[in-house]
């Protein structure tokens, strides 16, 4: 820095290591994609997060798919038949699919990896998913039969969630149970290659690929961005060709961006509050239905979501099959003050809402509901919960009697993409925490015999017509304030097609191209 | 601020020429010569006439007032400052924020002051023993920064705007306890005082008659300074979730909930802000203003 001449030197050098740095990195073709959240494995059978196993998804594929509107359809499996009493399926497998390891793909593939994860001791987070398998058999190297122990209706759909990856014996056996989880050895377009956690996961395109022509990129860059508005302004900037979530706010500066297309996708995502209906006040259905009554959810929309949602009609959102579509509760706050009167509360009474996150949509969202709530006379004191917090007070509290929770604002997308995933984890008796969801402490014996009933059944007719049933008396017993069902709102930039938000919240991203 | 203590005391010596020069006359003289003070205490007298009035003033309920129609809106006649994310009207918040904010400075450190004062004086007086544990616990206090101690204090006693209060407080006692102690020192070995004891006055009417007096005027301009510290410290608490609970129109909550909308809708971040920024620096200028006023070195120049 003595001179000027080295300094001038040291920066034209630099543009120039700039210059070679960066061409060769635009015509490889490389796709920056941010998303919200760090995947914290990359073994699907190990994860309960969705955007992960939008991750993992580059690398692995299982014998079935959902398409980008959650319809199932055949990827490594070619047909399959069910036996009569829904016991044994038969998969016919899909020739000349190779592992990135070179391996091949085949039945005894299938075999391993479900049995991995059938294995108690390998402690899996998907176990619950799998374990109605009773057994896995290869028949012949491209058919193999899987045996339940009872009959499971959805049980092609929990074959075709992006956890239910076929891995590479062979990378199976060289790196074990655990390790694999930094060496994903799959049949996807992509081939894995780095992972930093904080920072990035890495893949390159599979050359062996069995999809002709595909993928039609060199590199993807997988980016976690906690923060909405960095997400956002890395679209903007160009740092970034696909982002997602996005700050609702932000929806109309980034459609003013002429490089972007800003996407706005149903989903299967239903917002609601439920009510601790083992504690007072809230053990009295009238006091839940004022409450009810008492939420302007065409408000609800418009503040918190920026009007990207809907008014939600009924338990299960529409996209999920077996949705049953219900008016959503009319918002009437002299009813809602007159059911209070009626259940001995004419001055309301005082309570908590608590919200199981803590982005700024929650925090709108429970403020919101304060405000409403407030014109009826409920007071309540709202607080967004870390997840930690969310973690010990609501989800893995021991004893439902003591359980702190009241009021819990949450949201839910079953991850199947039928209605058993959308009812069983939140409204049946066993489901109560901390097995799993049941924030309501619901228990309707009626409600828990459809389900089961359902869940047991084959035929389609049946399934619809006990789903119905089940849907109709949750409504009725109203555990829940259904509020709204959500939007995806994602952008990409205009060179980036083929990557789409999957109503589940999933990405969908086989297909991604980009155009020069 | 041995010359302040003196005439403070003992102002009949300053009586000279036309009007009785009292100390607060002589005060008002320096200070009103300082136009940027004077600017400053208008603006905080304004500002806690606004917040005695509040209430009073307010166009709009300022927690339950709305309208979902206007969402974001930005200043017009009929809300002023313009409407927030929630649709609540953003002049009438900030007005009653005054409120909160004000008794939350002026509470906290009066009451860090009262108690650091007190501590002060007797480490200063008595020294030994008392002296060194007083003045090792404020060591102590010292070494976190402001902020992080009252973080930790809030942690402990939970959220609400009381705790805020107390934790605040804390943070200010180490700093009133050590201003005090280094004046009682000097002070005490002033032959005034010594005459004072030899005619037998009792430690009590020594330190509250005779010592304290003359460390006012520092206690005064430290308290002034401080309430602007204390005031963005309980609105970083607030801002951080851990004081006041929505809906209160706490400042710095206002701009924890500013937070989604401050791309789209600058207005909802800048009142809030404005609000504490102006202030803070008013309690800043006007404690600058009162120091040079009671600082007699500053006048013989």
């Amino acid at each position: 820095m003595k001179s000027p001449l080295p300094r001038g030197l040291t920066i034209a050098s630099g543009l120039l290591a700039l210059v070679l740095g960066t061409a060769p990195a635009l015509a490889a073709k490389d796709v920056v994609l941010a998303i919200g959240g760090q995947p914290e494995t990359l073994d699907p059978y190990n994860t309960n997060t969705t955007l992960t196993t939008a991750v993992t998804k580059s690398f692995y594929q299982g014998l079935f798919e959902f398409d980008k509107d959650l319809k199932v359809r055949p990827v490594l499996a070619e047909s399959y038949t069910v036996s009569d009493d829904g016991l044994v399926y038969t998969f016919k497998l899909r020739e000349g699919v190779k592992f990135h390891d070179g391996t091949d793909f085949n039945a005894e593939a299938v075999k391993v990896s479900l049995e991995r994860v059938l294995n108690p001791e390998n402690k899996l987070a998907r176990y619950n998913q799998f374990n109605r398998i009773d057994k896995v058999e290869v028949v012949s190297p491209y058919v193999v039969k899987i045996t339940l122990k009872d009959a499971f209706g959805p049980f092609i759909n929990s074959l075709a969630h992006a956890s239910a990856a076929i891995i590479s014996p062979a990378a199976l056996a060289k790196y074990g149970n655990k390790d694999i989880a930094f060496h994903p050895v799959g049949t996807g377009p992509f081939v894995f290659e780095d992972w930093k956690q904080t920072d990035y996961v890495k893949v390159k395109k599979f050359d062996g690929y069995w999809k002709k022509d595909f993928p039609k990129v060199d590199s993807i860059t997988w980016k976690p961005v906690l923060e909405n508005n960095t997400r956002a302004a890395m679209l903007q900037t160009g740092e970034a060709d696909f982002a997602f979530p996005l700050p609702y706010e932000q929806t109309a500066a980034l459609q003013a961006n002429d490089k972007l297309d800003v996407i706005i996708g149903p989903s299967i995502i239903e917002r609601y509050v439920s009510f601790n209906t083992l504690q007072k006040p809230f053990d009295d259905i009238r006091v839940r239905q004022a409450i009810n009554y008492a939420i302007n959810k065409e408000a609800l929309a418009k503040v918190a979501f920026n009007g990207f949602a809907s008014p939600a009609e009924g338990i299960v959102p529409e996209g999920v099959l077996y949705a049953h579509k219900m008016k959503p509760w009319p918002y009437d706050p002299a009813k809602a003050r007159e059911l209070l009167k009626e259940a001995g509360y004419p001055n309301g009474f005082e309570s908590i809402l608590w919200s199981a996150y803590t982005t700024t949509t929650a925090q709108k969202a429970i403020q919101f509901l304060q405000q409403q709530l407030a014109q009826v006379g409920i007071k309540v004191q709202i607080q967004a919960l870390e997840p930690g917090q969310r973690t010990e007070w609501v989800q893995s509290w021991p004893d439902p009697k003591t359980a702190k929770v009241r009021m819990y604002y949450a949201g839910w997308s079953s991850s199947t993409g039928e209605a058993d995933w959308a009812l069983r984890p939140l409204l049946s008796t066993e489901a109560w925490p901390p097995k799993l969801n049941n924030t309501a402490y619901y228990s309707n014996e009626e409600v828990d015999a459809y389900i089961a009933k359902a869940l047991r059944s084959v035929k389609d007719e049946e399934k619809a017509e006990l789903y119905r049933k089940a849907q109709e008396q949750i409504f009725k017993d109203a555990p829940w304030a259904p509020l709204v069902t959500e939007k995806n709102l994602y952008a990409t930039s205009k060179r980036l097609s083929g990557v789409y938000v999957m109503p589940d919240g999933n990405i969908e991203a086989s297909e991604i191209a980009v155009s020069e | 601020m041995t010359d302040t203590a003196t005439e403070l005391v003992s102002p009949v010596s300053a009586t000279t020429g036309e009007a009785v020069r009292t100390p607060l006359r002589e005060f008002w003289r320096r200070f009103r010569r300082q136009p940027v003070a004077l600017a400053a205490l208008t603006f905080v007298v304004l500002l806690t006439l606004l917040a005695v009035l509040a209430p009073w003033i307010v166009p709009f309920d300022p927690e339950n007032y709305f309208d979902y129609d206007q969402l974001n809106a930005g200043p017009s006649w009929s809300h002023w400052l313009g409407v927030d994310p929630l649709g609540r009207d953003i002049f009438s918040r900030i007005v009653m924020g005054a409120r909160i904010s004000l008794a939350t400075g002026l509470a906290s450190v009066a009451l860090g002051g009262l108690v650091g004062t007190t501590l002060g004086l007797l480490a200063g007086y008595y020294e030994g023993w008392w002296d060194r544990i007083v003045m090792r616990i404020c060591d102590v206090l010292f070494a976190f920064p402001g902020i992080l101690l009252a973080l930790g204090i809030v942690a402990i006693l939970g959220g609400s705007l009381f705790n805020v209060v107390v934790a605040v407080s804390v943070f200010s006692v180490p700093a009133f306890a050590r201003l005090v102690r280094g004046n009682t020192l000097v002070l005490k070995r002033m032959t005034y005082v010594e005459a004072v004891r030899s005619i037998g006055a009792s430690d009590w009417t020594i330190l509250v008659r005779h010592i304290l007096p003359g460390t006012v005027s520092s206690i005064v301009v430290y308290f002034t300074m401080r309430l602007g510290t204390s005031i963005i410290t309980a609105a970083s608490l607030s801002f951080l979730g851990l004081g006041a609970q929505p809906p209160t129109p706490e400042w710095g909550a206002m701009l924890n909930d500013a937070r989604a909308d401050m791309v789209n809708a600058p207005h909802v971040a800048l009142f809030p802000s404005l609000a504490i920024f102006f202030t803070v620096l008013a309690f800043n200028l006007l404690g600058d203003g009162l120091r040079d006023a009671l600082d007699p070195k500053i006048d013989r120049k």
